[in-house]
């Protein structure tokens, strides 16, 4: 490769890691958080489903 | 028990498909229309032609951070914004779910402080060799992110929930306070790393400009998005709480 081309675009290889982590981790961040939503929405809706029918059953008594 | 959704609820789905849609075409011309930065001058004056254009400098890829890194940034203060208008709300007129919705702000304010920090953390370590530096953005955005993390400390710390509202809406609005400071600094204490981009000679071309502002505004869209799922659960999880009690009573 021509010296100067090779120093022109010395600094992207190793830069590479950088950036690709960057992007990697701010979508992990934002995934946490989407899976923290979606377990609290699970969780919600399992305890409202309990409490539908422990009143259901205690209309039947 | 389920409340009709409102305008939007509705229109929280579309926006995190706009979101996730702006945002990967921000992705893919950030690697491919915009054009690298120059860095370092060449040693001994050196300079080659690159698709026409004479380059005397060293090109750098991890300036590419810097799309999705601001645009993040920049929607952790507008969260934080919306954390202080619901907790000056709360304040005024006493409705537990402007707390909520202040809560519900400011997780997401957290969600996008987090994002800038590990994107500015590789940044910083690959241009400056180092995992931290106390220059004035970064030292100012840092103690933002204490003040939210501490927002949270408190509010776990308190159990009467009209005295957590009430102190949670002080503290939200005085966290507030410094988004503004870290926004202005870079004005105020000129810093090489974070130039002030929101000027008319911002020095970004039209295919530099284009995937950051459609990183920006579909960043606005996924914080939107999400603050509507969780404020939706948030608010049907305190309903839910209020019946178990009144059962219980």
């Amino acid at each position: 490769m021509d010296p100067i081309l090779a120093e022109i675009y010395s600094t992207i290889l190793p830069a590479a890691p950088y950036v690709i982590a960057a992007y990697a981790l701010m979508w992990l961040v934002l995934l946490a958080y989407v899976l923290v939503i979606v377990t609290g929405q699970k969780r919600t809706e399992k305890q409202l489903a309990a409490l539908e029918e422990a009143l259901n059953a205690k209309h039947k008594q | 028990m389920t409340e009709k959704p409102n305008i939007f609820d509705r229109l929280a789905p579309a926006l995190l498909v706009l979101g996730a849609l702006l945002t990967t075409a921000a992705f893919i011309l950030n690697f491919t229309s915009a054009p690298l930065v120059q860095g370092a001058l060449l040693p001994d004056n050196g300079l080659a032609v690159i698709g026409g254009q004479v380059v005397t400098n060293k090109l750098l890829l991890s300036q590419k951070i810097f799309y999705f890194h601001m645009p993040v940034a920049v929607t952790s203060f507008v969260a934080l914004l919306f954390t202080a208008v619901f907790g000056v709300l709360f304040l005024v007129k006493r409705n537990s779910h402007y707390d909520l919705m202040a809560k519900v702000a400011t997780e997401v304010a957290l969600v996008f402080i987090l994002m800038t920090m590990v994107s500015g953390e590789m940044w910083e370590r690959f241009e400056w060799g180092v995992w931290w530096t106390w220059e004035p953005r970064l030292t100012t955005y840092f103690i933002l992110m204490l003040l939210v993390i501490g927002y949270f400390i408190l509010r776990n710390a308190i159990d009467d929930a009209e005295r957590r509202a009430t102190y949670a809406a002080a503290f939200g609005i005085i966290a507030f306070i410094d988004a503004p400071i870290s926004l202005m600094i870079t004005r105020l204490v000129p810093s090489g790393a974070h130039p002030v981009i929101f000027r008319t000679d911002s020095g970004l071309s039209t295919p530099m400009l284009i995937p950051l502002l459609l990183a920006m505004f579909g960043f606005f869209c996924l914080a939107f998005a999400l603050y509507r799922f969780r404020l939706r659960q948030q608010t049907l999880k305190a309903r839910l709480d209020a019946l178990k009690t009144n059962l219980e009573d």
